[in-house]
């Protein structure tokens, strides 16, 4: 009998992207692990936190933590920002609140984003994947700056046979997204994307992976607009390739 | 949403020239910052020591203002005290009209943009002339500067030789250095002239009541050497508790700001001129001013006081990247002295969350701003207690989200379905029927082209929600998903073997005067050593390559024995810079001072004024010559900041290289308001 995780799926894949979950599922299958999906789970309420909405993202966070404590083990989120989000925001919103804070805390210890949870606490880099295309890669924000997270999903791209990496250029800019920012501030936002276009466009890659299906969202989004054929993808269906 | 702020933002999108210009300010600071710090060791540790450091001093402010003010008056500074601008304005205007002064030399303090000195002053009739050559172009301009370390960074240098060809009669050139020597010579004026001398302070020292002050161009060192009186404007925030603290500091803000080790002058200011002293202020203030400050300390927003001020936010963040500095304006369109990340806070903290709190929202919250600020400032953690309100009362029931309303209750909405996993489900069922019902419109297509008034269409097609949910398809497909059996990872060492080789420091084999020659070589100095015997020598073939014949000099008893001897007896002029001959010694084109320390680890040297030492002959010729003792050498900043002199006498100054300035177009130029040649004689005694 494998270890259990539990799956934070979030609510962009869950909603926009089930075929993603479903590679998610796959690749931690194949990493040796049982997933489990509790049904409690719906959105972490970082769209509430970053519109300054604490009070909605204090209930946002309270049904995720009374969502995940009946069900022990790792956590795993296909997600740098939801990840960062429940390790160091949660924090935040019950500065004041011990209780609420301890309980955060504890579901904080056990989360893990995707790649880091592959890398860092399975040690698996080769999945057994294979691609034939160039892949770059682009570094999501919040799993970079906010859980240091970068070396992992490299490792495992790098393993995936016959996809050649190329680096993108300015890789660590932002893509424009920043959720609420990217409707509130929707030309500044365009403006950033447009660089990121530019980069892909210049690193020669057909693919772009991602992880965190918020930036996936947005280069696709920006990239159907200007009638590109790259496409940005999360790093599960990469992984998921055979 | 502010409406002056959307449309200051297209224009500015809009605007060719400018973003031309921010995009070579962001990529040459972030280039030239990377390899400052690649020179500093641990540089993590170093930055989270800073932040421990300011954290310090914020939590504990008002004994470590005591401590700096008690100190500083023993030395005989005179402290004043503001609550706002109102107060500091009166109290610098009451300083200028008992010295019935006409003429104001400054140097760049953003604390004064912020409580609108200049206008103030010019309103009673006083002329205030900016030096810094970013300001002086802006103020030129009639404009307030765009960036808190390189006022002029939207104007490319095209725009500045039409405003000199405007305003100083100089002829049109794409030459940054005669354009710069235009201003060197109009301000050399202002210098000479001025009544008074405003700078701003980027640090002040607990222990010793010392004002540290940082410039490039030599304008800080003017405003605050020449002119009979000196007033210094401090935030009271600016406090740091030792001299060792003050060379953390010193070791990250120049790396952040301009990418240097150290600036090209780091003044050290204790008290004005005493007994015998040669130069110097006679009378010198401080006005410490509050201006909202104790209040940011008592909110949620206090570690923004933290912040020293570099800039490196500013270059780092892709939103200021894309609309520059201007355009950072309060609801009805005041631009705020600081913009980029830390203005969105600075801004709402100082000015008002209802004018200013909408700059907050204008982020991505990406981080880039907190990895690069030298002091470890939780940036995106601050914007986001911006957009919440928790500025806006203590009482956390009166404070309010600054969201737009259509999207507040949008957000609502959602958590109100969201913390029912059963409605959560139910809407995303209706998300994805709207979707199929949609899908029609658009040919069957995936992509939604929702209009453009939702923020997303402007720009970005919208993914159409998917009929059924991963967790519908989940649940329905459980029990066919197979268990696969593979042996488990989970316990094993996480790091085991992923580990990359870190990069190996590269640690500099050279010490004592070579590693001083090297830096000071690199910095654009020279550098010669000799015998004692040799001195004078040395110091002739310098006067003789250059074709000058008279010299500033200081007194001979402060000079290594016998120099001033051979370079009379070899015909060379020699004069001494006293107060009342410095304006016609100012045509005196060298220099010759002796310094107290060198400083090996940035090839500087530190000189200290007192009798027989004019500090004036380091800063006024256009070339200066310094005589330094190797056995005065030292290894590090932390090592020179413990010499004896620089604590007891008025004024020091440590210098780094030949006056600099990169106002324009970043393209650096050497030689503004200071000397442009640095010339180190080593005298080794062995």
């Amino acid at each position: 009998m494998a270890d259990t995780i539990q799956l934070f799926i979030t609510c962009i894949i869950d909603t926009f992207y089930p075929e993603v979950g479903e590679a998610v599922v796959s690749v931690l299958q194949k990493a040796g692990v049982h997933v489990s999906f509790p049904p409690g789970q719906t959105c972490c309420g970082q769209p509430a936190f970053n519109a300054g909405l604490r009070r909605e993202a204090r209930k946002m966070a309270m049904q995720t933590i009374c969502a995940f404590e009946d069900y022990p083990g790792p956590v795993v989120i296909p997600s740098g920002s939801c990840a960062s989000m429940l390790r160091h925001s949660y924090a935040e919103i019950f500065q004041d609140d011990p209780e609420w804070q301890h309980r955060a805390a504890d579901l904080a210890k056990r989360s893990y984003e995707l790649s880091e949870f592959l890398v860092d606490v399975l040690g698996i880099t080769d999945l057994g994947a294979s691609f034939a295309g160039k892949l770059t890669y682009h570094s999501s924000c919040h799993l970079l700056r906010g859980l240091g997270v970068d070396r992992q999903p490299r490792a495992l791209l790098t393993k995936v046979r016959n996809a050649e990496f190329i680096e993108l250029p300015d890789t660590a800019d932002c893509c424009g997204f920043g959720g609420v920012f990217s409707v509130e501030h929707a030309e500044i936002s365009t403006a950033m994307l447009k660089r990121k276009l530019k980069n892909i466009d210049t690193s020669g890659a057909s693919i772009v992976v991602s992880c965190d299906a918020g930036c996936v969202t947005n280069i696709n989004g920006g990239l159907h607009r200007v009638g590109m054929n790259q496409r940005a993808v999360h790093i599960a269906e990469v992984l998921d390739q055979e | 949403m502010s409406k002056v702020f959307r449309s200051r933002i297209h224009t500015s999108l809009a605007d060719e020239n400018l973003q031309a210009a921010l995009d070579a300010n962001a990529e040459r600071r972030l280039k030239v910052r990377k390899e400052a710090f690649a020179s500093l060791p641990e540089p993590e540790d170093k930055r989270r020591h800073a932040h421990e450091i300011r954290k310090q001093v914020i939590e504990h402010l008002d004994e470590y203002l005591e401590q700096f003010t008690s100190r500083a008056r023993q030395n005989g500074m005179i402290i004043h005290q503001a609550v706002d601008a109102e107060q500091a304005i009166s109290i610098i205007v009451e300083i200028a009209s008992k010295q019935q002064a006409e003429l104001i030399a400054k140097s760049k303090t953003m604390v004064s943009e912020e409580i609108g000195l200049n206008h103030a002053l010019g309103e009673l009739g006083l002329e205030v002339v900016e030096t810094d050559l970013g300001e002086y172009i802006v103020q030129l301009r009639g404009e307030p500067p765009s960036h808190i370390i390189t006022p002029a960074v939207h104007l490319r240098r095209a725009d500045v030789s039409r405003l000199f060809e405007e305003k100083l009669g100089l002829p049109y050139t794409e030459d940054i250095g005669k354009m710069t020597d235009a201003a060197r010579r109009k301000l050399r004026q202002v210098f000479l002239n001025a009544d008074i001398g405003i700078s701003g302070v980027n640090f002040g020292v607990a222990e010793t009541g010392t004002i540290c002050l940082v410039t490039n161009e030599g304008n800080g060192r003017m405003v605050t050497t020449i002119p009979r009186v000196h007033i210094a404007l401090m935030g009271i925030e600016r406090i740091v508790p030792t001299l060792d603290d003050l060379s953390l500091m010193l070791s990250l803000l120049p790396r952040s700001a301009t990418g240097q080790k150290l600036s090209v002058y780091t003044s050290l200011i204790n008290g004005p001129r005493r007994g015998e002293d040669p130069d110097g202020p006679v009378e010198r203030h401080i006005v410490l001013i509050d201006n909202g400050r104790r209040s940011t300390r008592n909110s949620g927003l206090q570690e923004i006081l933290y912040c020293i001020r570099c800039g490196a936010c500013l270059n780092a963040c892709p939103v200021f990247r894309e609309i520059g500095g201007h355009a950072y304006v309060s609801r009805e369109g005041k631009s705020s002295p600081y913009p980029g990340p830390i203005g969105s806070v600075v801004s709402p903290a100082l000015f008002g969350q209802l004018q200013f709190g909408h700059l907050a929202r204008a982020s991505s919250l990406c981080g880039a701003c907190r990895e690069a600020c030298p002091v470890d400032i939780d940036l995106p953690k601050l914007l986001l207690r911006v957009r919440a309100g928790m500025h806006t009362g203590e009482n956390p029931a009166s404070r309010k989200p600054n969201a737009p309303k259509p999207l507040g209750s949008g957000l609502r909405l959602f958590t109100l379905a969201a913390t029912s996993p059963r409605l959560f489900t139910i809407a995303q069922r209706l998300a994805g029927f709207a979707g199929s019902l949609l899908s029609p419109l658009y040919k069957g297509d995936y992509w939604i082209r929702l209009p453009k008034i939702s923020g997303w269409g402007y720009s970005k097609d919208f993914p159409s929600p998917a009929k059924q949910s991963f967790r519908s398809r989940y649940f329905d497909t459980q029990q066919k998903v197979g268990e696969i059996n593979r042996t488990s990872h989970l316990g094993q060492d996480p790091m085991a073997s992923q580990e990359t080789q870190q990069e190996i420091l590269r640690i500099p084999t050279l010490m004592g005067a070579e590693r001083f020659a090297a830096e000071l070589t690199a910095l654009g100095g020279i550098f010669i050593d000799c015998k004692p015997e040799q001195v004078a020598q040395e110091v002739i073939q310098v006067l003789k390559s250059k074709g000058i014949n008279q010299l500033l000099a200081w007194n001979e008893t402060c000079l290594p024995p016998g120099v001033l001897k051979g370079l009379v007896d070899a015909g060379v002029e020699v004069s001494y810079p006293e107060a009342a001959t410095l304006e016609p010694n100012s045509l005196i084109i060298a220099g010759l001072t002796g310094a107290s320390i060198g400083i090996a680890e940035t090839g500087s040297i530190v000189v200290t004024g007192s009798a027989g030492r004019p500090l004036s002959a380091s800063l006024l010729p256009e070339v200066h010559i310094a005589l330094l003792w190797e056995k005065d050498m030292v290894e590090n900043l932390e090592q020179a900041l413990h010499n004896e002199e620089i604590k007891r006498l008025p004024a020091s100054v440590i210098i780094s290289g030949p006056s600099r300035t990169a106002d324009i177009e970043m393209t650096l130029t050497i030689g503004v308001h200071g000397p442009g040649e640095l010339v180190v004689i080593c005298i080794r005694e062995k």
